[in-house]
């Protein structure tokens, strides 16, 4: 089995004439924390909504595993073992936090379902909001639970948009923990944020995207140094 | 505070429902088909107005469409009314297969004006193809002399409407199509097929609106178009659902009480103002109570909020753990 678990290969993507994505390609090793920064309109989300097939890249193509999921819908490459967060929380509010995960697990019967669906919610120290109406929620309980929710899918790979935006330090490292927690299960994180601190410290590979060219890739140092990185981020 | 269990509400329904043939006087009993079908209608209606949140003005179409197919078989083959109205639903769910699939590409008001179009279309047809429909002269059946077994037919697929509303409150697949209505987009993103259990709930929700347009025909023993395809019936249906709670088990069963008896009540005192007085009933009600009768129940703490057999598995789920 190849190291890379995902791959995106000369995606281009343009809206009404507009280019978002011009010829980015990017490798997710597996079991890797990734992640991607770029400022505002640098085409990070579009990145991941052509990932997560909510959109279709103009041209390119996606690999999970080898396996091309261009053209493959949400659902189908949810099946794959992608699952997703959202930059701005799109929870089901008007169901509790139990049914926003009962909601989407699939193939199990319902005690099962129900028990991990416990489980994911002691992992995440939020047992105690299961009853909670997602429309209820504080914003850094909505990511918390977004997190969850994508783990009901029982994932390869969790595809987490600014996962630590808007929340304060103190939940930023519970979530860290959290996704250091999920890599050593064999889980790949790969996810999107502006939040410097964590992207410098946590990952293993860092990309740069800007005006939707990818500037930059390394290791951390490598992207803290770079020129170009500098000049269009700081 | 113990909380109402819905079922408890249903059976206490059923029981009335069960006696009221035997001790109820021929008005009660016509009354309460009316009031039946249009219970029917508004389950209907909330499997894919409430639950998938597809709102749409189209449901008199399944309804219109088995009225025709039950009264034709009765009048051409003198098939017993029961059957033919099983035929009906098979129509109706024919019908709805091909369309779903076409019409559910359509969001919000196109999907719900679309359905209100299809609807007008319907009865051009039946108005225009008078050599198989009877044109605006319509079909007149043979009376029915006992009203009973009509009540009771219609009674059963009620109690079954009801029972699968409440299943369907219990169950993932219930949950899936509340995340449709929440955000579509996001359910599709997390994995949920979308557009299966979208077209299976629009062709669930066509099925027992046929069966009840072929009882109405034969309640009424006529049909002509405006009385199949009458707006008046997608409307009151709708402002039920609105009234009593969208997507939840008891919503419809509380709203189709209270607007029809509120209804049968004006109607019966106050004829000049009744429509009038509706109407401002219901838009008072949607001004207050936006989440309907039900919300109130659980604002008050009388009905539990969220679904209790995920509570209860959730509940066992702790103790064992």
């Amino acid at each position: 089995m190849s190291d890379t678990i995902l791959a995106v290969e000369n995606v281009c993507k343009r809206f009404a004439g507009r280019i978002a994505l011009d010829q980015v390609s990017i490798d997710v090793a597996r079991g890797s924390i990734t992640g991607v920064i770029g400022p505002n309109g640098s085409g990070k989300s579009t990145l991941f909504n052509i990932i997560a097939g909510t959109l279709r890249p103009d041209e390119g193509s996606v690999l999970v595993d080898g396996r091309n999921i261009t053209s493959a819908t949400a659902a189908e490459i949810c099946g794959l073992g992608v699952a997703r967060t959202f930059q701005i929380s799109r929870l089901f509010a008007e169901m509790t936090v139990l049914e926003n995960l009962v909601a989407v697990a699939r193939g199990i019967d319902d005690r099962a379902v129900i028990a991990l669906a416990l489980e994911l919610l002691d992992f995440l120290e939020i047992s105690g909001i299961a009853d909670r109406w997602g429309s209820e929620l504080s914003y850094g309980q909505r990511k918390l639970v977004e997190i969850a929710r994508a783990l009901m899918l029982q994932p390869r790979i969790m595809l987490l948009d600014e996962p630590f935006a808007g929340i304060n330090p103190r939940l930023q490292n519970r979530i860290v923990e959290h996704l250091r927690t999920l890599c050593a299960k064999g889980i790949t994180v790969f996810f999107i944020d502006h939040e410097m601190r964590i992207v410098l410290k946590e990952c293993d590979l860092v990309y740069v995207l800007a005006e939707g060219r990818l500037i930059a890739r390394g290791d951390t140092q490598t992207v803290r140094n770079d020129a170009k990185v500098l000049q269009a981020y700081f | 505070m113990k909380k109402i269990n819905p079922l408890g509400i249903a059976g206490v329904a059923g029981i009335v429902a069960l006696v009221l043939p035997f001790v109820g006087s021929d008005y009660a009993v016509s009354f309460s088909i009316q009031l039946l079908i249009f219970l029917v209608l508004a389950y209907s209606w909330n499997l894919i107005g409430g639950y998938t949140g597809y709102t749409h003005f189209g449901q008199v179409s399944f309804f219109g469409i088995g009225a025709y197919v039950g009264s034709l078989l009765i009048f051409h083959w003198d098939v017993p009314w029961y059957l033919a109205a099983i035929v009906a639903g098979f129509a109706g769910a024919a019908f709805a297969i091909p369309l779903g699939g076409a019409m559910l590409r359509l969001k919000g008001p196109f999907f719900a004006i679309g359905m209100f179009g299809l609807t007008r279309v319907l009865e051009a047809f039946a108005l225009g193809f008078d050599s198989i429909t009877h044109g605006g002269t319509g079909i007149y059946l043979k009376p029915v002399s006992d009203l009973r077994p009509l009540y009771c037919v219609v009674a059963a697929v009620a109690a079954v409407m009801l029972l699968l509303t409440w299943k369907l409150d219990n169950s993932r697949l219930g949950l899936k199509l509340l995340a449709i209505r929440e955000d579509e987009n996001a359910a599709e993103s997390l994995g949920i097929p979308t557009t299966r259990l979208k077209i299976g709930a629009f062709v669930a929700s066509a099925i027992a609106p046929a069966v009840m347009g072929s009882l109405y025909a034969v309640y009424l023993g006529f049909i002509d178009p405006p009385t199949a395809f009458a707006p008046n019936i997608e409307l009151t249906t709708i402002a039920m659902v609105l009234l009593g709670g969208m997507g939840t088990v008891l919503g419809p069963l509380c709203g189709a009480v209270v607007l029809s008896v509120v209804n049968e009540v004006l109607w019966a005192n106050y004829p000049q103002i009744y429509l009038a007085s509706v109407g401002v009933i219901i838009l008072l009600a949607v001004l207050f109570m936006p989440r309907g009768i039900v919300s109130l129940g659980m604002k008050s703490g009388w009905l539990a909020t969220g679904r209790p057999l995920f509570r209860r598995l959730a509940a066992r789920a702790g103790q064992t753990s």
